[in-house]
């Protein structure tokens, strides 16, 4: 026969050097992460502070989990632009219905859990009706989803005034916890990024579910020709960013106690750069979560040296995050084959 | 099938914005172009302008108005054009940006509008009829004064700028000016952006970097909310922290004494409400009305905290 | 004057041989077939020449010139490749694409008129019906085709290479391409193609040359040489009979029937059945509507149906999730648009749609790595290293993969659709066997092909399709190329005055 093709099955050999390559292509992100807490730890010495860290991290951990329900959406070659208005629009309408609420609920901790019981509920209400809209309704995402950014944000203005909808100051203590709480020394927002991290990561790489996403996302007609429920995981897939955006604003209100227009303002933008960042082909097909969290620190540090180092005319901060985040996406090879 | 209802509800959408937008035979039109509510400071003017028009309403009614806000000065140029071709009397004008916005409120002007200027100038003088205005300069004045006398043997601060505007780098600069040779040092200036999310991180970075800061100048009292968080988290003492604008959840906090916030600058966006008044009266009782009229910056404290309190507005 | 020579010419990709010494010389106005199995070399062959490749050693000349090692050079030179795959843009229009790159100008503007002129002339001579302003996803595959062909000619090459060129025409267009391809020999020009028909390679070609593991072993004038001995010297080994015998189906239940399936624009009224243990066939001319009957039987079409039951039992049509619960099984033709995620692993694509309809919520990679094995063996899917992408296999291996797929949900009714296109002769034999082997086991399977020698080769019974409809039934004797050409172009007589050629395909 052919010796070309040889039949046993399991030789390395020319494998041996595709994975070294593969290996170097997925560390790319957090290459780029190391390099620049080097760069961070060298410009300024508060940086590796451990309240430092705590700090970027803690921040980060709001457009983080958003941005992880966003890697399920962008692998089913999804995309939505709405998050940030629903942020805050999540986080506004918490904020009303707990000040109502005390009456029923008191002032403790059957308060705050019936204000996250709410913003999940109200979150994925949101995604759901973007999924529907863009997979049954057949409305380009991005179409859906820019209307409902300008949608949500409309509302959240106009319940608010223009003003900020703020929380009562007796609910404050209850739910301060939240965002500034920690347990085990570890920031409350942290453990809560980390623990949705590890079971999103799961049920992509694990479950069927996460493989039919993927799917869906490298070719929608052979995933449709191989029995798989599109519109029913598309549709999911934006549930699970709304529940994800419920999430980060459960996290969110707590730190300044309210929301106002400007609340969740360019989130949409940083959450999908995260993603694109951390290796998620935009195209579809491919979805890393890690890779995603990665990002996300990586947007959370550039801020932050700058901030600490006086070095760099403010006025280049832009200029300098979209430079940063140009190179992390080049140390990545090209994932066009999805 | 559902495109098809897709299509037909839009084309009714449009018909109905078309329908709204004819005006009723009045006396007098006067259009209102102010920025869009995207922030604290632009939502009470909103806020304000609204309840103003109102009330002029009820007590005019021969004469129209027309408010339309924009998010981009762009978006208020082309604003501006349609209020033109909907021959208005008066125009009202809060400009996203000095220079963009000069040609159309010219054009305007020379097709005899009457037109109002407010808060932001023009990039040309004398194009206005009428000027009501905040008085940017003494914003910044006011802050360095504020330190100044806080702190008479000297103190280091940290500063956080607005959005990038010429409002910003007109208030900056007369802070800066009124430092000049005084014990106050600045550390550092970063943008905030006049928002509480961006205030509350640069602060927490502040703090990492500077181990002793006696005093913050927020720029506004958004951002100076992010900055009390901020401090309250980090558990540091003694910083002062001045914000501007008269946000009333701020004032408040003055009111009732704080250790953190015993100050604010008056700037609010109340001062639509004198310039809408005095046009209304122009069209409605024929009183002729030019002029610069320049509402003072003054420094608020507790002992005048409650002339500036206004805990309905939503600013 | 010799117009293209290889000498020793080799190419590795990294430590796997592909070509080794290939020595060649083609001649102006000469037609040449490169023949061979899947993996034998003959596209790695076709992309050094046109430049899209350089080989790992040896040389070549054109016109008694060392030969051009880019693709722009190539093109330049007068090296024209015609892929297999279309490099085509489907958003713009029909000349727009045949001048692609080399736009006609009349000074700074675009000469638009003229264009179309050229290209209407040239699709006319290939017999193509494409009007030059439609757009191109406007029209069909085999129109693609040709309008890949006019791109070719209209850039007045002296040696065109053509991957596959009449894998999807139709039989009258493919005799037309053979006329142009004659006209262009007689001026000189001079043609490479690769072809698994052989009957089409016996027709057109002056010579053949018969690649094996990256070798010409046999390189004679197409006359020296019969189809049964051009495949013998591709596999290397005497070749059976390549259709298995048909097993005549015992009295068996009824598996499928269907009455007036109607989807608009593809299919009027069609009806068929088809028992267990029973092979189908479904013949027609391509755009009958055979495709779109069966992908609209299995939920993947909105379709309208009078009667359709599934084992005696009558149901509504099913959407594409019931279909495959129900054990009806589409295997597309479209293998790289709709059948395997090309991107992904063999053992992500085997279990794939299993994996959609079984309950487990959690993917077993281990039990997933034993079934790709076991599938590897047993389907003889001849690939290097295990977890390559589907994108890397050879035509042939990727259908042998969307088998291996398709039979993992363990179907009973199973609709293959155009099952051997772009396969070597060694693995059509192979799937043969395994469709043979199918209908024993009692499963009712159901053959669509554009070739009709498959269709009689392997069918018990054949149902032809003409414009959207079921025209007819052939059972037993009728079971024949004739009396399905005469049901697919709709002939009543014996005599027809249209012209085909020799022993190949109607």
């Amino acid at each position: 026969m052919s010796d070309i093709s040889a039949t046993h099955v399991g030789s390395t050999g020319a494998t041996g050097d595709k994975k070294a390559l593969k290996l170097v292509e997925a560390a790319g992100p957090l290459l780029a992460l190391i390099i620049l807490m080097i760069i961070g730890s060298l410009m300024s010495s508060s940086f590796l502070g451990a309240e430092n860290l705590s700090n970027v991290f803690t921040r980060s951990a709001i457009i983080g989990i958003i941005a992880i329900g966003a890697t399920f959406v962008i692998t089913a070659d999804g995309l939505d632009l709405s998050v940030g208005s629903l942020s805050a629009l999540v986080a506004g309408v918490a904020i009303m219905v707990m000040n109502k609420a005390t009456g029923s609920f008191g002032t403790g901790w059957l308060l705050v859990a019936a204000g996250i019981v709410f913003s999940l509920l109200l979150g994925a209400a949101a995604g759901f009706f973007n999924g529907a809209m863009i997979v049954k309704g057949r409305v380009e995402a991005f179409i859906v989803t820019l209307g409902t950014m300008g949608v949500f944000r409309s509302v959240l203005t106009w319940l608010s005034d223009g003003g900020s909808i703020s929380l009562d100051f007796s609910l404050r203590d209850a739910v301060r916890p939240i965002y500034y709480g920690s347990v085990g020394g570890i920031a409350v927002p942290i453990l809560v990024l980390i623990a949705i991290a590890v079971t999103a990561e799961i049920v992509l790489r694990r479950t069927r579910f996460g493989r039919h996403v993927a799917a869906i996302g490298s070719n929608r007609h052979v995933a449709l020709y191989s029995a798989i429920p599109v519109d029913r995981v598309r549709i999911l897939t934006y549930v699970i960013q709304g529940l994800c955006v419920g999430i980060a604003s459960v996290i969110y209100v707590p730190r300044l106690g309210a929301a106002t227009p400007s609340t969740g303002l360019m989130w949409e933008l940083e959450a999908i750069a995260s993603v694109i960042i951390g290796g998620t082909a935009l195209g579809g097909g491919f979805g890393r979560v890690w890779g995603t969290v990665v990002g996300v620190l990586i947007l959370g540090f550039i801020s932050n040296i700058l901030n600490l180092t006086g070095f760099i005319s403010p006025y280049l901060n832009g200029a300098v995050q979209g430079a940063i985040i140009v190179i992390a996406v080049l140390l990545q090879r090209d994932r066009s084959q999805g | 099938m559902f495109s098809k209802i897709r299509n037909l509800v839009a084309a009714g959408g449009l018909v109905l914005a078309t329908m709204s937008g004819s005006a009723l035979a009045a006396d007098a039109t006067i259009g209102i172009s102010i920025p869009a509510a995207d922030h604290g400071w632009t939502g009470g003017l909103v806020y304000h302008t609204k309840r103003t028009v109102e009330a002029m309403k009820k007590a005019f009614p021969n004469i129209d108005f027309v408010v339309v806000t924009s998010s981009s000065a762009t978006q208020q140029v082309n604003d501006i054009e349609d209020l033109i071709s909907r021959k208005i009397n008066g125009l009202i004008v809060l400009p996203q940006e000095s220079d963009p916005l000069t040609e159309p409120v010219k054009a305007a002007k020379a097709k005899g509008v009457f037109i109002t200027v407010v808060d932001r100038g023009l990039a040309e003088k004398n194009i206005e009829d009428l000027y009501v205005g905040g008085d940017n300069p003494q914003y910044g004045t006011a802050a360095a004064e504020y330190f100044k006398k806080k702190f008479p043997d000297g103190a280091k601060i940290v500063v956080m700028r607005g959005i990038p505007t010429a409002i910003d780098n007109i208030r900056i600069e007369a802070f800066q000016n009124a430092l000049k040779d005084s014990k106050i040092e600045v550390l550092d200036m970063q943008y905030a952006n006049w928002n509480p999310d961006k205030g509350f991180e640069v602060m927490q970075d502040y703090l990492q970097r500077f181990p002793k800061i006696d005093g913050v100048w927020a720029g506004d009292d958004d951002a100076a909310l992010g900055a009390i968080e901020a401090i309250k988290q980090a558990d540091r003492k003694g910083v002062a922290v001045l914000g501007g604008s008269g946000m009333n959840k701020v004032i408040k906090l003055v009111k009732d004494g704080n250790d953190m916030v015993d100050a604010d600058i008056f700037y609010p966006p109340t001062l639509i409400i004198p310039a809408i008044e005095l046009v209304t009266m122009k069209f409605a009782t024929q009183a002729p009305i030019n002029g610069r009229y320049v509402l003072g910056s003054p420094l608020i404290t507790k002992d005048n905290a409650s002339e500036y309190y206004f805990p309905d507005a939503p600013y | 004057m010799v117009l293209l020579t290889l000498s020793e010419i080799a190419k590795s990709y990294g430590p796997v041989p592909v070509l080794k010494s290939i020595n060649l010389e083609v001649e102006p106005g000469e037609v040449l077939a490169l023949v061979g199995e899947n993996g034998a070399g003959k596209s790695t062959l076709m992309r050094i020449i046109a430049g899209l490749a350089a080989p790992s050693s040896g040389a070549a000349t054109f016109q008694q010139r060392k030969a051009p090692t880019t693709l722009v050079d190539a093109e330049q030179a007068g090296i024209i490749m015609v892929h297999q795959e279309f490099c085509l843009a489907p958003h713009l229009t029909v000349s727009e694409n045949v001048f692609l790159g080399r736009e006609l100008c009349k000074g700074p503007f675009t000469d638009r008129s003229k264009m179309e002129r050229l290209a209407r002339e040239i699709l006319k001579q290939l017999g193509s019906s494409a009007a030059p302003r439609s757009k191109l996803r406007d029209l069909r595959v085999s129109d693609w085709q040709m309008i890949e062909l006019a791109k070719a000619f209209a850039r007045d090459p002296s040696i065109i290479l053509m991957d596959e060129p009449t894998a999807v025409l139709s039989g009258a267009e493919a005799a037309r391409l053979f006329d142009k391809v004659r006209e262009f020999r007689a001026a000189g020009g001079s043609v490479i193609f690769t072809s698994h028909r052989l009957d089409e390679v016996k027709e057109i070609a002056d010579r053949v040359a018969v690649l094996t593991d990256g070798q010409i072993v046999r390189l004679e004038l197409a006359s020296n040489l019969t189809e049964a001995q051009m495949a013998e010297a591709m596999v290397g080994r005497p070749l059976a009979e390549i259709y298995p015998h048909k097993v005549v189906a015992t009295a068996a239940s009824e598996a499928v029937s269907v009455e007036a399936l109607t989807t608009p624009g593809f299919v009027t009224n069609a009806s068929f059945s088809v028992k267990q243990g029973e092979i189908l066939g479904v013949a027609g001319l391509v755009g009958s509507g055979r495709t779109e009957l069966f992908e609209a039987l299995c939920g993947l079409r909105p379709a309208t149906c009078r009667k359709f039951s599934l084992n005696g039992r009558g149901r509504k049509l099913p959407n594409p999730r019931e279909a495959w619960q129900l054990g009806l099984a589409y295997l597309t033709e479209d293998r790289k648009g709709k059948g395997l995620l090309l991107g992904k692993g063999l053992d992500v694509n085997l279990a794939l749609t299993r994996g959609a309809l079984n309950g487990s919520a959690w993917i077993n990679k281990k039990s997933e790595r034993e079934s790709l094995i076991e599938a590897i063996s047993g389907y003889d899917i001849r690939t290097g290293r295990v977890d390559v992408t589907a994108g890397a296999l050879s035509g042939g291996n990727q259908q042998k993969v969307l088998i291996a797929k398709t039979l993992a949900t363990n179907p009973g009714v199973i609709i293959f659709d155009e099952p051997t296109r772009g396969v070597d002769i060694g693995a059509k034999q192979q799937i043969y066997e395994i469709i043979a082997r199918l209908a024993a086991q009692g499963k009712a399977i159901i053959v669509v092909s554009s070739e009709m020698q498959e269709v009689v080769g392997l069918a018990h019974r054949v149902v032809v399709m003409r414009k959207g409809e079921t025209v007819g039934e052939l059972v037993g004797d009728r079971v024949n190329e004739s009396e399905i050409i005469k049901l697919a172009m709709g002939i009543q007589e014996e005599k027809s005055n249209v012209r085909y050629f020799g022993n190949a395909r109607r």
